[in-house]
């Protein structure tokens, strides 16, 4: 009897204990690749979330209580998405979730943070469709019909008007794909050849091949940042000389680091915001700061914003997904973040400019035709 | 366009090298020890990120003194897993075998990721453009691909066919129990077969590290390759894996030139299907 008496009671009081310890801080989950093919990008956006929240909580919280990151490992994968987001909901109960990276992998989650009616913001998805759920699915990160159409102009400015096309196979590459091509071909280009590849592999060469069978002047290859460094390896072992033209999802410090002086030259389109806020440069100062360096990873702007918008909207609406989900669009409204503005679209979507960006002595810097 | 063609025979022959290379080692645990290890892909892994464990702060070694040790690691790590792990199951059902085989390279892969993060890394070579062969380029790395394998195979087959060990082990392979009765010290065959088996995995992994890059899922995806090149050579057939390996690594690269290459892996595993279905009647069983 005894001892069931102090059994229960260890129990409440852990239960209670527990109670408390929910109440202290905004919980935030973050279903991030942590592991897996593109765990390359989820380490930085990491860096980005935590620098933020750290800030946050440095300069009091939300009305005095600090705000909490539970991360959850997705493995890169649609399947782990969905297990990592739904563990998110049903364990820790929280009322938002930092989505995946890689569009298809965000899309295969965002129906399930819909069905439970729980927010879930992506900072980096950029398919056309990917808010597409429902009324709790939002994105801080410009859609590609936006970059698609970049391309293509870029494409044309610089006077290739036929150009085979390369892409990673998902929702993401094919997504950007048919916009380009579409944009393109409206505008009186040519495709020589479409030609899809796996994520992940480690051999790209005769894929390479075909890209230049027909002596094209410029490939474009929408590609990530590990197959995009084994394959401008890999070409320019091969010596094949074209212009390379990417999106955004390759411009990083790490493609140069991995592939060195293959990449020299390339070019791509990125959505663009100014350097010059205060905005920005604060971020800057603060990420070097913490962090030691100036080497600041692909969309960290991005899931940075992503964590203050969220927190103001936790302040306005409350800590509930219905709050959280009606207080996001208002506290959006004009707010100027490090990316730029950020009011949300009827689409929940924000828009953007695009810029272009090549790699000069080892450098990511804007490109200028000369 | 003969040079297109010629060249891309050539990426497949060094992609079925690679191939060959891992399914040996994958084939000849499987014909000694009757099951397959899927861990084999993370003893590939683990002999790159050695040599990377080496070759990076705060050791520094070059490449020409780093090299042997980080081989010599992986078969240490070879070793200890049929000691620790096989060794106590060595009566278990091969389901048993292929679960914990299964277990060990989540294990063993999230282990480097502990380490090493699960970014990408490079030996930091600079990249340096091919020599051009008849049209074909060629790189200092993708020549020690060839030549290491094709060094590796008259080895293997001097050792199975002139040495005793050898014989031994072709020996346990055909029949565990009568080899034993026989007076073949199995114990020490296993061993040595797990050596072998390591060493291949680590030189393989070594080579493809050079070429490409590092990364923790850098074993398992072309294990994948390796175990259908070990099924279509016939699993337990030495010169079976080599021929699986090079039909799968020159089939899909053939097919990428003339199809949509989003159906590479397709291609691979389809031909690898079609040869279990007509497998009675190829060459490749001599055996049977």
């Amino acid at each position: 009897m005894r001892k069931i008496i102090y059994s229960l009671i260890l129990t409440i009081s852990c239960l209670a204990f527990s109670g408390v310890y929910a109440q202290e801080t905004y919980k935030i989950g973050a279903a991030f690749a942590l592991s897996g093919s593109i765990a390359v990008y989820g380490e930085g956006f990491k860096k980005a979330v935590d620098l933020a929240v750290e800030e946050i909580n440095a300069a009091g919280g939300i009305k005095g209580r600090k705000l909490e990151i539970i991360y959850e490992d997705n493995k890169s994968t649609p399947k782990d998405c969905v297990t990592a987001v739904r563990k998110l909901i049903t364990v820790d109960k929280v009322p938002v979730i930092f989505g995946p990276a890689a569009s298809s992998n965000f899309m295969a989650a965002a129906p399930v943070a819909q069905e439970n009616k729980v927010v879930m913001i992506s900072a980096e998805g950029a398919a056309p469709g990917l808010t597409k759920a429902g009324e709790y699915i939002f994105r801080v990160f410009p859609s590609d019909v936006l970059q698609g159409k970049g391309i293509s102009d870029l494409c044309l400015r610089l006077n290739f008007k036929e150009v085979p096309v390369m892409y990673v196979n998902n929702d993401w590459g094919m997504g950007l794909k048919n916009v380009f091509v579409e944009n393109f071909k409206k505008a009186g280009g040519h495709i020589m050849d479409e030609i899809p590849y796996d994520e992940g592999k480690t051999d790209y060469r005769t894929e390479l091949i075909r890209a230049i069978k027909g002596n094209p002047k410029a490939v474009v290859n929408l590609t990530y940042i590990k197959e995009g460094a084994v394959m401008f390896k890999q070409a320019y072992e091969m010596d094949i000389k074209v212009q390379w033209i990417c999106g955004s999802a390759a411009k990083s410090p790490k493609l140069i680091e991995l592939a060195g002086k293959a990449v020299e030259g390339i070019i791509g389109t990125y959505p663009v915001f100014s350097q010059e806020t205060k905005e920005y440069k604060a971020f800057r100062a603060a990420w070097k700061r913490k962090y030691g360096d100036e080497k600041i990873p692909i969309f960290a702007e991005y899931n940075y914003d992503m964590v203050y918008l969220t927190a103001k909207a936790i302040e306005k609406g409350g800590y509930t997904s219905d709050g959280i989900r009606k207080a996001l669009i208002e506290v959006a409204k004009g707010y100027r973040g490090v990316t730029g503005d950020k009011t949300f679209d009827q689409d929940r979507g924000v828009g953007s400019e695009y810029g272009v960006w090549t790699i000069k002595n080892g450098q990511i810097v804007d490109y200028k035709k000369d | 366009m003969s040079s297109f063609f010629l060249q891309t025979i050539f990426n497949g022959i060094l992609a079925g090298c690679i191939y060959a290379l891992f399914a040996i080692g994958l084939t000849l645990i499987y014909g000694v020890l009757n099951f397959v290890n899927f861990a084999h892909g993370e003893l590939i892994m683990w002999g790159a990120y050695f040599l990377y464990f080496l070759m990076d702060r705060p050791l520094n070694l070059p490449l020409s003194i780093a090299f042997l040790p980080a081989l010599c690691l992986t078969i240490l790590l070879g070793l200890g897993s049929d000691r620790f792990i096989f060794k106590p199951l060595r009566k278990a059902s091969r389901l048993t075998l292929l679960i914990t085989s299964l277990g060990l390279s989540f294990f063993l892969r999230n282990g480097a990721q502990f380490f090493w993060g699960a970014e990408i890394r490079t030996y930091g070579f600079e990249i340096k453009r091919g020599m051009k062969l008849f049209g074909v380029s060629i790189t200092p790395n993708q020549l020690a691909i060839i030549v290491s394998s094709t060094l590796c195979m008259i080895l293997l087959y001097l050792f199975f066919y002139k040495s005793r060990m050898g014989k031994s082990m072709r020996a346990i392979s055909d029949d565990l129990e009568l080899a034993r009765v026989m007076g073949i010290p199995s114990d020490r065959a296993i061993q040595f077969t797990w050596i072998i088996a390591s060493f291949l995995a680590g030189l393989g992994g070594i080579l493809l590290a050079l070429d490409t890059n590092l990364h923790p899922g850098m074993g398992l995806i072309n294990l994948v390759k390796a175990f259908a090149a070990t099924l279509l050579g016939g699993v337990g057939n030495l010169w079976g894996a080599l021929l699986g390996g090079m039909i799968i690594g020159l089939s899909e690269n053939i097919a990428v030139l003339l199809l949509s290459p989003g159906y590479k892996d397709a291609i691979a595993f389809g031909i690898m299907v079609m040869m279990l279905l007509i497998r009675s009647s190829t060459i490749f069983w001599p055996k049977e």
